[in-house]
Parts: structure tokens; sequence; C-alpha cells
């Protein structure tokens, strides 16, 4: 991996983290302040791309697992992978990573700006949503025995943020990708 | 950053790093053999032994493992309700058993000595081209260094808003923060190729 | 207190970006122990000094210093040290006397040699004070002060300098020019603050990809003020 590919993941990691660091943010249209750190693996995927954003997101993960708590809430240490919920952390990776990779794919310079930020969209709510989710739920439903229709009920609650938080990160990487166009698309 | 790590002479401290991840990743698969409770409920009191002896205040060591706990009880709670009473007691055994143990390991290894752990692994996959090992302390260490100038650039930009009496949105907000961290990643780059640092050295 | 004198020839050496030169080809030696370099942005200056520390590779011809081709990558840069603009962007470790120890890893020093280069280095300039702090509370002096710590403390003998005073205020920039004032090591200097080469027996100015002057600092202020005139 080339020197700057990796600074890029680890200046995002850096960016995920402090977002963690912060309070919930309130962002104009949205009643409620959102926790911005799922939000910020999203935008790695879309300002990253599958490769680079995958790698931020691991980054991150070794620095919880290495006893910093990074997590929001001042969480970290690697009981926050025995944790039932540690499917929707690993999967992150996974997140990031087809968020990205979708990303590369479908969007480029020459689209609208509606059709690049609804491609992004797609990319965030297959990646952060679907491929997450799907994670987090069968970790949930074998390792903690939910069964698979108990852990999909259980996790459809927060399925209405995620989708927020999705559209944001759509509003955001296009906003990246047209004010910081040098920004090399594929790792 | 404060890191999790708590200063201690206990049993733990005195295991090395490998010793005490390949207890853990072995007590891990151990614990999701079976679903004897007398057992379960054995190993449970083990770990809260040895997490009690890392030498926390009561309430701090409690407190870490809040949120944790919180998700494990209302998994049981799920088990409870929808399986069987049996169920829900060796889910909640099981969990909290590998949680303790595993904050154990945490609270009793230093930053340095993971990175150092994590490092050795990594080596004997350099030789397939897709790590770098020395990669993982270098990633840490940016991260680390940079978290207060991204928090910092966030101020600035949440006060230019106020500044000009403009209300936060992601895009004035988030993108520019990206974009403004983003763009020092080629300095840095070439600070680090300059000094030599990732040249394989042999 | 000079080191020894700079052995750096370029053979032919340009770099171009698909149509566009970024430095023309350009046959000379450097010799001395302090060379200033001064020009327009965009004038290829900065292309110039990279082509040394091998961070930018010939598109034609070959540069070599002290003998080593520094298209060589096993080698290249190894004998340079690289001082950049930007102050913050050069500590990579949150904590000074790590960030210094970092670049001595896997040269095969223990540990206790590590520790006694890195005292020795920030001995050097007077700056143990800095050993423990965190970069982001430091100055932009302290910041270079540290970078230099952190680029000498593996003993190249060469020292190029890409703007070292740009960011700094007044003291930072007093500080800094003290301390290039008195290297041992050779050094090369870009700079658009004239008084640091001011005295230097060789500058050379750069304009539009091309030597434009190679001559002793005066004249070659003169010519630099004529051209941007």
């Amino acid at each position: 991996m080339s020197t700057r590919d990796l600074v890029l993941a680890a200046l995002f990691a850096a960016i995920i983290v402090a977002l963690g660091l912060l309070p919930p943010i309130s962002l104009g249209f949205i009643p409620v302040p959102i926790t911005a750190q799922s939000l910020g693996v999203m935008m790695a995927g879309v300002v990253l791309g599958g490769r680079r954003g995958a790698i931020a997101v691991l980054i991150v993960l070794v620095l919880v697992a290495i006893s910093l708590p990074v997590l929001s809430g001042g969480r970290g240490g690697l009981a926050v992978f025995a944790a039932p919920t540690a499917g929707f952390l690993v999967g992150w990776i996974f997140a990031a990573f087809v968020t990205g990779y979708l990303s590369e794919r479908m969007v480029n310079s020459q689209q609208s700006g509606l059709v690049q930020t609804v491609s992004f969209f797609l990319a965030a709510m297959i990646g952060g949503i679907i491929v997450l989710y799907a994670f987090g739920i069968a970790y949930l439903a074998t390792a903690a025995g939910m069964g698979f229709s108990k852990a999909f009920v259980g996790s459809l609650a927060f399925i209405p943020g995620d989708v927020v938080k999705a559209f944001v990160a759509a509003l955001v990487g296009r906003a990246v990708m047209v004010g910081y166009p040098q920004l090399p698309v594929r790792a | 950053m404060q890191s999790l790590y708590v200063e201690g002479n206990s049993l733990m401290h005195r295991l090395s790093p490998r010793a005490k991840l390949l207890s853990l990743a072995a007590f891990g698969i151990v614990l999701f053999i079976g679903d004897n409770i007398a057992l379960l409920s054995m190993a449970m009191l083990l770990t809260a032994v040895v997490y009690r002896a890392v030498g926390l205040p009561l309430a701090d060591a409690l407190g870490r493992l809040r949120s944790i706990f919180l998700t494990i009880a209302v998994v049981a709670l799920f088990n409870l309700i929808f399986n069987s009473w049996h169920e829900a007691l060796v889910t909640l055994l099981r969990l909290t058993a590998l949680m303790l143990l595993a904050a154990t390991v945490t609270a009793t290894t230093t930053i340095a000595e993971f990175i150092d752990e994590i490092t050795a692994l990594a080596r004997p996959l350099e030789r397939t081209g897709w790590v770098q090992a020395d990669d993982i302390g270098l990633a840490v260490g940016l991260v680390l260094r940079f978290v207060p100038d991204i928090l910092g650039r966030y101020q600035a930009i949440r006060e230019a808003h106020t500044a000009r009496g403009l209300k936060v949105r992601p895009t004035t907000l988030l993108a520019p923060l990206i974009i403004l961290t983003l763009r020092d990643a080629d300095n840095i780059a070439a600070a680090i190729d300059a000094r030599g640092i990732r040249r394989h050295v042999s | 207190m000079r080191g020894a004198d700079l052995d750096i020839r370029f053979e032919g050496a340009g770099v171009s970006f698909g149509a566009r030169a970024a430095l023309e080809p350009l046959t000379l030696s450097l010799g001395g122990n302090r060379i200033g370099i001064i020009g327009l942005n965009g004038s290829g200056k900065t292309t110039f000094a990279r082509l040394i520390n091998g961070l930018t590779k010939p598109t034609v011809g070959r540069v070599t210093v002290n003998g080593r081709d520094t298209g060589d990558e096993k080698t290249a840069g190894a004998d340079v040290g690289f001082i950049f603009q930007s102050p913050q962007n050069q500590i990579i470790l949150p904590i000074v006397k790590d960030d210094i120890a970092f670049g001595l890893k896997r040269r095969g020093f223990t540990k206790a040699e590590i520790e006694a280069k890195v005292d020795g280095v920030l001995a050097r300039f007077g700056a143990q004070a800095l050993a423990e702090r965190r970069a982001h509370e430091l100055s932009g002096g302290e910041l270079q002060v540290a970078a230099l710590c952190s680029v000498l403390a593996t003993g190249p003998s060469i020292l190029i300098l890409d703007e070292p005073t740009n960011q700094l205020d007044i003291r930072n920039r007093a500080l800094v020019e003290k301390i290039i004032d008195g290297l041992e090591e050779s050094a090369i200097i870009i700079t658009h603050d004239l008084e640091l080469i001011a005295g230097f027996e060789r500058v050379l100015l750069f304009h539009e990809g091309q030597l434009a002057a190679d001559a002793p600092a005066a004249e070659a202020i003169a010519r630099y003020k004529e051209i941007a005139a």
C-alpha cells in the first residue's frame, strides 16, 4: 500500500475517532442530534473508496482492541468484542468496504449532482445497512443464541436512524467530491 | 487519551501478552462448547475474581462494562421470553464470563505490548505482500497524533458558523472537516517517505 | 565545524508530467556545504530539491548523491534529510521523543542505543524539554526543531530545507535561522525568506522550470528581483 493511502486511511480513522469523542451533532434539518461515529464509517467508504475505507475502519477497531476508549461513549478494550453486538462492530469493516466499492463504481464526475448524491445514498444504504446488519444479526442470532427472526426484529428499530445517516453520508460524500477533486478515487 | 490499562501486579499482569490473548481465545471457544450451568457458573466466578484482582475501584470496574452488560442482559431477556430459562442463563453466564476475561486482558496489558504483539503476529504475513507489519504501529501512532488536530479543526469550523450566524449543516461542517484533514495526507506521506520509515530494511 | 562537502551531480536530469516540464533537463554539480535555492512558486525549485533525496525520480537523465544514483530504491535518500514547510505534518507520533525514535526502528539498534541517539539529538539543539511534549501543543518553531531532531537522528550528511520558515512567526523564524546557521551538516535551503541565504556563496535561481542564475547570493537575488518584477 502506498504511503499516501496508508496516511489517508489513518487520517480518516482519526476522523471516526474524533466523531466518537464529540457530543451528538445537531444537523439543521434533523430534529434529533445524531451520534456521528457510525456515520463516519459510511463516509469512509463514500470518500475513500472500498479498500481504503475498510482499512480506516480496521484501524479504528485495532485501536479499540489495544485498549483505547475510542468508541462513542468512551468504550473500548477487548470486552467490546465479547458483547452480543460485536457483529455490528466487525461488520463495520465490510460495510465500509461495500459502500466504498459501490461508490467507486457507481459515481463519476460526469454525472449530475443529483445522480451522484442518489448513488452515494444507495451505496451507503447497501453497505451501511444491509451488509452491516447482516453481520450484526448473524452474530446476534448465533453467539447470543437469539435466533435469526428475533435478532432481525430486535434490530429493526435502529434502521430509520441509519437511513438518515446514509442520506447525510451521501450529501457529505458529494460535497467532498466537489470540494476536493484531486483526491484519488481509487486506491 | 487515557488507555484502559491499569497498573498493578496481579496474576494476569504478570502473564505475557501472548499467553493472555491465547487464553482468551481458547476460553472463548471452550465457553461455547456444551451448556452445563454449573461449569459456566464456575467460569463466570473465576473471571469475576480475576477481574476484581486487577485493582480497579469497584465503581470504575463496573462502569467500564455497564453498556456491554446491558446488551447481554437484553439478549438474555429475549432468551427468557422466547426460549427457556435454561438457555437464558447459559447465554448470560457465557457472555458475561467472556466479557470479564476480555476486560481483564485489556486492563492488564499496555498499548505498547498490544502493538508489539499484533506486529509480531503480522510479521509472517509480510511474505504475502499484503501487509507490512510495522505499518500497524505507524497507523496507530498517526491516529493518536492527529485526533487532537481534527478536534481543533472541528471547533474552528463550528466557531466560524457561529460567527457568521450560519446553521450547522453536514455539508458545511463535516465536508470541510474531511477535506481539510485529508489534504494534509500528501505532505504527511512525503515526510514519512523522506525519512525512509516505510522502506523495508532487510 | 562544517561537515564534508556536497557531492551531488545532475546529469541531464529533468522531470516532466505528461507534456508539462516541471524541470527542464539540467547538468550541474553541487559542492561546498551551503547552497541556496530561490525562485517563484512553480519555478521548479522544489522539484529540483526532491530529485536530490529521491522523493521525485527524474523522467530523463539521472542524479547521483555521494556517488549513488537516486533512482535506486534501496539507497535513495538515505544520506539526505528533508525538512518540509508545514511544521505540523512532519511529526507523526503523538509524543516528540517517540517520533524521533520511530525513525530509528529496524536499523539494528538496541533499545538503549535508540534512547541514547534520541537524547543526543535533542541535546544538540538544547531541546530536551520537547522530549515528552505532545506535538499538537507545540508552536510552529518548536515543531520544526522537533522535525529537525527526527530527521537528523538517523545521521544524514546532507539536509534539504524546503521553505523552513514560511509558516513561522518572527520569533520562531529567528530560532530556526539560528539553528540552520549552526548546522554541521551540509545544507541546501529553498526559501522565499532571502535573508536566510543572503550570505551564501552559491545560490541557484529557478524560473519556469529552468536554471536562471547560478551565482553568489547578491547576484542571484538581484536577478531574482529582475525576473519577479
